[in-house]
């Protein structure tokens, strides 16, 4: 709970723009790996907002991705096959082997 | 859900659109197995069965032309360059203030950026041949393999090889363009999302073949748990909310609604990962031109090279692989997305985030949120990139192992992407589209 005070206040008083100084000697008045674990309690804060997709959505979503893949592949697949040996009898007959 | 697929089909409009992006396709696959005018096919062919099984560096970038790469086609550039140029000069802003002025400027400035952007494909495909063609007449582009790629190794030959291979740039960039504009998703993305899908048959043939059924299936499983959390992580986003004040225009009340600021966890998409692993083919590939051929010995840098940074499994690649993604994740958010810009526009129209104060207040807020927000997906990029360099310690599979990094990113972007604007086509018509 009591992170999530710190938090919060930083956000706002980073966000509400109060006189750069004062920030300034905050930030100073912490040390280094204070501020990282600062930062990244922020940052665990800010991750618990994030909208993640409902269970159906994601299920949803994954299907269509994996189909329109599997379309796609198909027809290149086929698109390839027709095509190398349409390749290999054209070009492949009479090549040099050895120069 | 197939129902839908049908009737996307029987749209007249959206059926015009899907056909002509399949018949850009086709042509791009054709391009893939034509040879470029003084190859050897024969030659070419027998070189790729013996070196099938290597794990070089080309295997990669051969994934992404779509195994064109390799077989010295009239398309074997494939999309790079034009990718290349165009993060290039996105970049570029960011150094040249010219650029930034132009993008700024609206429609005719991003002319122009397109119109620099087309030229500096041109280069790099020039650039990009020459390395090819000099690759593959030394035999460094196959190692291992004797028969000559160009038997007939005259001027006049290279110079048309050369010519061949940048036409083939230029006429592939025009293609996504024309996708892009006619067609059904971004050409550029829609393009390299085939040559992805045409390396996957081959890659699950070899893994069947060379590890049996069970690897084959335990491979698959990890690639739809793959796809499944690229997905969850794409469909992610903070939303951070905007109030829209009530105000009179003319007679009427206009705006006071209640949207929100979608910032998506992972903003860069997947161009991070495509241009740290196109910076870590340069030390390798200069490494390559310095190795001397004649048998001599390799000079210790070079030697260096060859052991810490060609090899996808080396732990210090990995490292490397990994920051510059961290790295380039950052660099991309912070040109594609302007906190100032956003709070500037909010601001014109009378919009504000609850609790914070218009101009600069605001754009602090979201520089506040967006640092914070990137660094988990940075994270999550680096370590999805990393997945096949695993898998190949693991599984000891191919380097372009098929379902992992950076092609399941694209595969998962693209997709949702083209199907997303399928989508859109069709509600225009009726009311349920394919997503519902």
């Amino acid at each position: 709970m009591k992170s999530e005070v710190t938090v919060t206040e930083t956000a706002a008083s980073n966000a509400q723009g109060r006189p750069a100084k004062s920030s300034g000697k905050k930030n100073k008045k912490a040390g280094f790996f204070a501020r990282i674990a600062l930062f990244f309690r922020q940052m665990i804060g800010e991750l618990k907002k994030v909208v993640t997709p409902t269970r159906s959505e994601l299920i949803n979503y994954t299907i269509v991705v994996l189909v329109f893949v599997a379309i796609v592949m198909l027809i290149v697949t086929l698109l390839d096959l027709l095509f190398g040996v349409g390749v290999g009898w054209v070009f492949g007959g009479s090549g040099p082997k050895e120069s | 859900m197939l129902s839908a697929f049908g009737r996307a089909f029987r749209t007249p409009d959206l059926r015009r659109k899907l056909l002509f992006t399949l018949g850009i396709v086709t042509i791009f696959r054709l391009g893939a197995f034509i040879p470029a005018p003084g190859v050897s096919y024969n030659n070419v062919q027998q070189c790729l069965q013996l070196t099938k099984n290597n794990t070089s560096l080309q295997q990669m970038v051969n994934m992404f032309s779509g195994g064109a790469l390799l077989q010295v086609s009239i398309f074997a550039l494939g999309i790079m360059p034009y990718i290349t140029a165009s993060i290039i000069v996105q970049l570029l802003r960011v150094v040249i203030p010219r650029f930034q002025e132009l993008y700024d400027e609206g429609a005719s400035g991003q002319t122009k950026l397109t119109q620099y952007t087309r030229y500096l494909t041109i280069a790099l495909g020039l650039l990009n041949a020459t390395t090819l063609v000099s690759l593959a007449r030394s035999g460094q582009l196959m190692q291992g393999c004797t028969v000559p790629l160009i038997p007939d190794s005259g001027i006049v030959t290279t110079i048309l090889l050369i010519i061949t291979l940048t036409a083939g740039t230029g006429l592939i960039m025009w293609m996504g363009e024309l996708v892009t504009e006619k067609g059904i998703g971004n050409g550029m993305s829609l393009l390299i999302f085939t040559s992805i899908a045409a390396g996957f048959v081959p890659a699950m043939n070899g893994i069947i073949g060379a590890k049996g059924w069970g690897t084959f299936l335990a491979v698959l499983a990890v690639g739809l748990v793959t796809v499944a959390l690229v997905v969850f992580v794409e469909q992610s986003q903070r939303r951070i909310p905007v109030q829209y004040a009530k105000r009179m225009v003319g007679r009427r009340t206009v705006g006071g609604t209640t949207t929100y600021i979608p910032i998506k966890v992972n903003m860069a998409g997947v161009i991070p990962v495509i241009f740290a692993s196109s910076i870590l083919y340069l030390p390798a590939l200069i490494a390559q031109f310095n190795t001397p051929t004649d048998g001599s010995n390799i000079p210790d840098w070079v030697a260096w090279v060859n052991n810490n940074l060609t090899r996808g499994d080396h732990p210090l690649y990995m490292a490397v692989y990994f920051l510059l993604i961290i790295f380039f994740t950052y660099f991309y958010v912070s040109i594609t997305f302007n906190p100032e810009e956003v709070s500037d526009n909010m601001k014109k129209y009378g919009g504000f985030i609850p609790g914070i104060r218009a101009g600069k207040p605001t754009a602090d807020y979201l520089q506040y949120v967006l640092s914070r927000i990137t660094l988990p997906g940075a994270l999550y990029l680096g370590i999805v990139a990393l997945i096949p360099l695993v898998a190949l310690v693991l599984v000891q599979a191919n380097q372009n192992f098929p379902f992992g990094g950076t092609s399941i990113l694209i595969m998962v972007g693209v997709g949702l992407e083209t199907v997303k604007q399928i989508d859109a086509q069709l509600q225009q018509r009726h009311y349920e589209g394919l997503l519902r």
